[in-house]
């Protein structure tokens, strides 16, 4: 009795390390099928349309529904997932992609050529991925029934990725679904070639995703997002709890088997518990004070920098972090640790100077006579509300006037696409897998960065196929970022979640949650 | 009595609030965070560092402010509302229609679509609370200016010729006062907690302006890990409300003559 | 009876129509833009002018108010944009559980309010009075969330008595919707005791006066038989009528306590209507609240005249 547990323990540590160590998954035997994996999270998504939007936790439900083309590995880099594989034309003008044969849609229909040119051309249309992909792109068309052809205007460097991110991402529908629904409109039917179906949607009470039997995986070991995909849940029962101290109380009392977006306070109890683990989730956001660039106080560059020389980041982040240094990390880089493609090390940047002499004078050289600064934040993310109340004191120790607004996420999203309203607000940036996908750098997101230099990088930045020359522009415009301050880089903020300790497999290097591959122990 | 002392002590810590706090309630502290109670910190701190013993004290300026208005204003349209209504024959049914239709307003979408519109402030959330506790005092006034109509004393100034604004205020509004104080010293304490509720909700006064309500809406994300930063806060509330009704009772008790006589 | 039953009923209309009219006008007049919601983070101000279009938002007020009341008298309430449904049928599936919670905690309500009232009212002054209604004071002043997240921490978490969260409908499990309801109700119910015993005390005590009491007593009655038989059902009527208010003030402090308990209600999905600007839900919400508040205390009325036969309605 006693030696079977030693034995089990010491099995555990083993498996636990093989797990670390990234190398290998544990004994197959140890995975069993079946089960019901009870999932809290905040809310309820707006769509479960891969295409339509942006919306985090539309992300985290639709890839398990969806696959796309590629999918990012561990390092966040594509590899392929429908697409056996590609070729480019000499002149790199035309990408031609192989797709995987006998891969089947939820309705038993067989994924093809017809259904990726139709899906591809809708996510084109409305995706802001898409949409800064096919700017580059002249055509697409099915050659025959497993190739497609993506004809480019320009060389591009951004095709595979921008096909790869999971974020309103390129997700293949059958084609009568993706040409039925306009770009605009949202689509409510919800097929895709994902190893879960969507079973049952009931608002503010569930989701329920069953495994989807005929599911063709890939053969390669799970890597990152993509990979070999099994579905060892039965079922996987997404469950909107908004009340996160209920959330909290739930996997305690197993209730969940996972919950998500904790309050990060919580995470010595669930340390010492017995019965749940905490997660860290990586790299979670950044956070970011945006500024409004086309109207307003703001627009004086000199003030932005002040607003940057001023802030004294470390403090701001541990608080927000819940005081627990494994929740933040101090970072100047806009790409964050976790994408080491576009990771930065450049010294001498002016960030998280603390230089309150720099930050006075620059105020003087600004001309400003403490006129009310709009910094809008809202409390339904309650980090945000957190940094910018902490942000408030430290400019006014240096003497900015900070209007603080505190409103609802739906009054802050509607006020910052309106320049005359607002001088600045608070938001977080997720992971942006290419120097293309920053939001904050284009001229078209809230705060319009109209800085002529840094779009013209952008534009560089797509264009340039040499992963080396693309680096040293990145170089240029992060160090430019730091001279023009289009936005105030915080810290990296790190999420939490638990997990009940019979839920098994979970990667936990993955930002967003993924319950393929994940197992229920008995 | 009790209820006169514990209420006044209260009033006094309000206006006293600068000389008797120990630290700025506003100042944010990193460094200290979720302090227990004890030492420097007599109630131990915030999740920011603030001391949770300043912001019970300042936080009664708002709380009180609050609490005090709209029972104010909600006994004077209350009683407008209710002698209109329980004199005029004519006007009762079209403004008893018109309090179903308050009330069957959803409090909290009123308060919040208020807040929304003119942005977090003290004003809003005592504007707000006051039209949603008006008609239960309105109801209430009507229901006992019906039951004095027809009394006899009622009868006997009519006959002498009383216009009915004088018998209104001088013989129906005296008998009214009793009933309005047991219901004010009730709206009173609803209205500290509603707001905190709307601080729960992120609709109430804004969030760094100390109040009860905040306090205890921003110690509930920690309430299992430093349960004082609600407790104290929730103390001070409780014992308000306390001290307000057990007014309430005694000033009924004062000034019911039915009860009086036993 | 029945002419008053209609007049009743009639009057209801014009009231309903105001109360839509101002929601609507309320819930537009609120910054906020639901597209912008559902789009998420990274979008762009074209793509939601553009989703904006396809939702009929562009179009300006009045005519989308005179679609609104268009609709409402083919009984149509519109459609919601964020759960892709008719709001007649969100309200459905939420009405359940709204309706069990409300009802189970004025079980609780009435059955701690009323005795308490009672029994403190016979004992004036004693110790028995002052205990209860400093118990019931207690219940007007605790913040309903307090309240429930400690419910929750003790029995769920700590003893493991009952599950922290969640419905289960009465049809499907009764057994388990008991377990799940219990915590909910007891914490909304013990709120409102309080006011329902306060005035179940002074009923009682104003009752306690009269003379046929007194005359019931000088013929010798035992006091129990007294207190607990004569008096009983004439302060019931008051009593009544403050049911009828609680249920209006239950069904809007649902809210919170549908989402500490995370139970999918009305009071959850107004609450998230109004922050997705969801307007379609949010009117449906409020028409259907209003509508019940307005029948309730028809009900209540009806009640009286059962009660207490000398109310009869001419």
């Amino acid at each position: 009795m006693t030696g079977s547990v030693v034995f089990r323990k010491a099995f555990l540590v083993l498996a636990a390390a093989a797990l670390a160590a990234g190398t290998a998954v544990p004994p197959a035997l140890a995975q069993v099928k079946g089960g019901v994996l009870r999932v809290g999270n905040l809310g309820e998504p707006p769509a479960l349309d891969a295409h339509w939007t942006t919306a985090s936790i539309t992300e985290t439900l639709t890839n398990h529904i969806y696959e796309g083309l590629y999918s990012l590995d561990k390092d966040k880099k594509p590899i392929p997932m429908l697409a056996e594989g590609h070729t480019v034309s000499k002149d790199g003008l035309v990408y031609t992609f192989k797709l995987r044969q006998g891969v089947k849609f939820h309705n038993g229909k067989e994924m093809t050529s017809d259904d990726v040119v139709a899906s591809l051309v809708r996510w084109g249309k409305q995706s802001i991925y898409g949409k800064a992909l096919f700017a580059q792109v002249t055509d697409v068309k099915a050659v025959d029934k497993y190739t497609v052809d993506l004809r480019l205007k320009e060389k591009s460097a951004i095709v595979l990725i921008s096909l790869a991110v999971p974020n309103n991402f390129g997700a293949i529908y059958p084609k009568e679904i993706a040409e039925k629904f306009e770009p605009a409109v949202k689509a409510t039917e919800y097929i895709g070639t994902g190893p879960y179906k969507l079973a049952e949607w009931k608002p503010d009470q569930y989701i329920r995703m069953v495994r989807f039997d005929d599911y063709k995986s890939r053969n390669e070991k799970p890597n990152g997002y993509g990979g070999g995909k099994t579905a060892y849940a039965d079922e996987i029962r997404w469950v909107p709890v908004p009340e996160v101290a209920t959330r909290v109380a739930q996997v305690e009392t197993g209730e969940l088997d996972f919950a998500d977006d904790l309050n990060l306070d919580a995470y010595d109890r669930i340390k010492k518990s017995t019965a749940a683990r905490p997660i860290v989730a990586k790299p979670y956001y950044w956070l970011v004070a945006v500024f409004n660039k086309k109207e307003g106080l703001m627009t004086n560059q000199k003030l932005r920098q002040a607003w940057q020389a001023a802030i004294d980041i470390e403090p701001i982040m541990k608080t927000v972090a819940g005081g627990k240094s494994e929740f933040y990390r101090m970072d100047s880089s806009l790409a964050p640790v976790e994408i080491t493609a576009w990771h930065t090390k450049l010294s001498g940047l002016p960030w998280n100077e603390r230089n309150k002499d720099k930050a006075k004078r620059l105020l003087q050289e600004a001309g400003y006579k403490k006129e009310p600064i709009r910094f809008m934040t809202t409390q339904e993310y309650k980090w945000m509300y957190d940094f910018a109340l902490l942000t408030k004191q430290q400019l006014e120790d240096v003497g900015f006037n900070i209007d603080l607004q505190v409103v609802d996420w739906a009054t802050l999203v509607k006020r910052r696409n309106n320049p005359k309203e607002y001088d600045a607000f608070t938001t977080g940036i997720g992971a942006a897998y290419d120097p293309t996908h920053h939001v904050y750098l284009t001229a078209a997101w809230p705060g319009w960065n109209n800085d002529e230099t840094m779009l013209s990088i952008s534009a560089e930045l797509a264009r340039e196929t040499d992963p080396k020359k693309r680096m040293a522009l990145w170089e240029r415009q992060t160090r430019l970022f730091y001279e023009k301050v289009p936005v105030i880089r915080y810290g990296d903020l790190f999420g939490m979640r638990a997990a009940r300790n019979n839920v098994k497999g979970f990667d936990e290097s993955n930002e967003r949650l993924r319950f393929y591959n994940v197992w229920l122990e008995k | 009595m009790t209820g006169a002392a514990i209420l006044l002590v209260f009033v006094l810590a309000a206006f006293l609030a600068d000389v008797i706090s120990t630290h700025n309630p506003t100042r944010l502290v990193p460094g200290s965070r979720l302090r227990p109670p004890g030492g420097e910190h007599l109630l131990g701190t915030d999740e920011f560092g603030r001391d949770i013993y300043s912001l019970v004290i300042h936080g009664s300026r708002v709380s009180l402010l609050v609490g005090v208005t709209t029972m104010l204003l909600t006994s004077l349209g209350g009683v407008l509302v209710g002698l209109l209504a329980g004199f005029s024959r004519r006007l009762d049914a079209m403004v008893m229609r018109v309090m179903d239709g308050m009330m069957a307003f959803p409090a909290i979408l009123l308060a919040i679509a208020l807040m929304a519109a003119r942005g977090p402030g003290v004003w809003n959330v005592i504007m707000a609370l006051s039209i949603v506790y008006m008609p239960r005092t309105a109801i209430l006034i009507r229901s006992t200016v019906l039951g004095l109509r027809d009394l006899d004393y009622v009868q006997a100034a009519r006959a002498l010729g009383r216009r009915d604004l004088v018998i209104a205020f001088r013989h129906i509004l005296p008998n009214c006062v009793g009933p309005l104080l047991v219901q004010g010293s009730f709206i009173f304490a609803y209205a500290i907690l509603a707001e905190a509720i709307l601080g729960f909700l992120g609709v109430g006064v804004p969030p760094y302006v100390p109040s009860w309500g905040n306090v205890i809406a921003s110690g509930k994300n920690v309430i299992r890990e430093a349960f004082w930063v609600s407790l104290c806060p929730g103390a001070a509330l409780t014992l308000a409300g306390l001290s307000l009704n057990l007014l309430g009772d005694g000033l009924r008790d004062v000034l019911d003559p039915r009860l009086r006589v036993q | 009876m029945s002419s008053y039953l209609l007049r009743r009923v009639l009057a209801v209309i014009p009231v309903m129509v105001v109360v839509v009219t101002i929601v609507f006008f309320l819930i537009h007049l609120i910054p906020g833009d639901p597209v912008a919601v559902m789009l998420g983070p990274e979008a762009t101000p074209s793509q939601i002018q553009a989703a904006r279009a396809g939702l009929g938002l562009d179009r300006p007020l009045h005519e989308q108010l005179f679609t609104f009341y268009a609709r409402i008298l083919r009984g149509d309430l519109g459609h919601s944009y964020f759960l892709d449904r008719p709001v007649t049928r969100a309200l459905a599936e939420r009405a359940e559980p709204t309706i069990v919670l409300t009802l189970s905690a004025l079980f609780v309500a009435v059955a701690i309010g009323v005795p308490s009232g009672i029994v403190a009212a016979a004992h004036r002054g004693s110790w028995w009075d002052r205990g209860l209604m400093f118990l019931s004071l207690l219940g007007v002043c605790i913040p309903g969330f307090w309240l429930s997240l400690n419910f929750i921490f003790l029995f769920a978490v700590r003893l493991g008595w009952l599950p922290a969260a969640g419905y289960a409908s009465i049809w499907v499990d009764p057994r388990t919707a008991l377990t799940y309801m219990v915590l909910p109700a007891v914490s909304l119910g013990f709120n409102q005791s309080a006011l329902i015993a306060r005035i179940a005390r002074s009923c009682m005590l104003d009752v306690l006066q009269q003379d046929y009491i007194r005359t019931a007593r000088a013929k010798g009655l035992s006091p129990g038989v007294v207190t607990y038989v004569h008096a009983f059902r004439n302060a019931l009527v008051p009593v009544v009528a403050v049911i009828g208010i609680t249920t209006a003030i239950l069904i809007g402090g649902a809210v919170v306590t549908e989402i500490v308990f995370n139970i999918p209600g009305l009071g959850r999905l107004i609450i998230s209507a109004i922050l997705r600007r969801d307007y379609p839900v949010v009117q449906g919400v409020v028409l259907v609240t209003a509508a019940a508040y307005v029948i309730i205390n028809l009900l209540v009325d009806l009640l009286y005249a059962f009660i207490d036969p000398r109310i009869r309605y001419d």
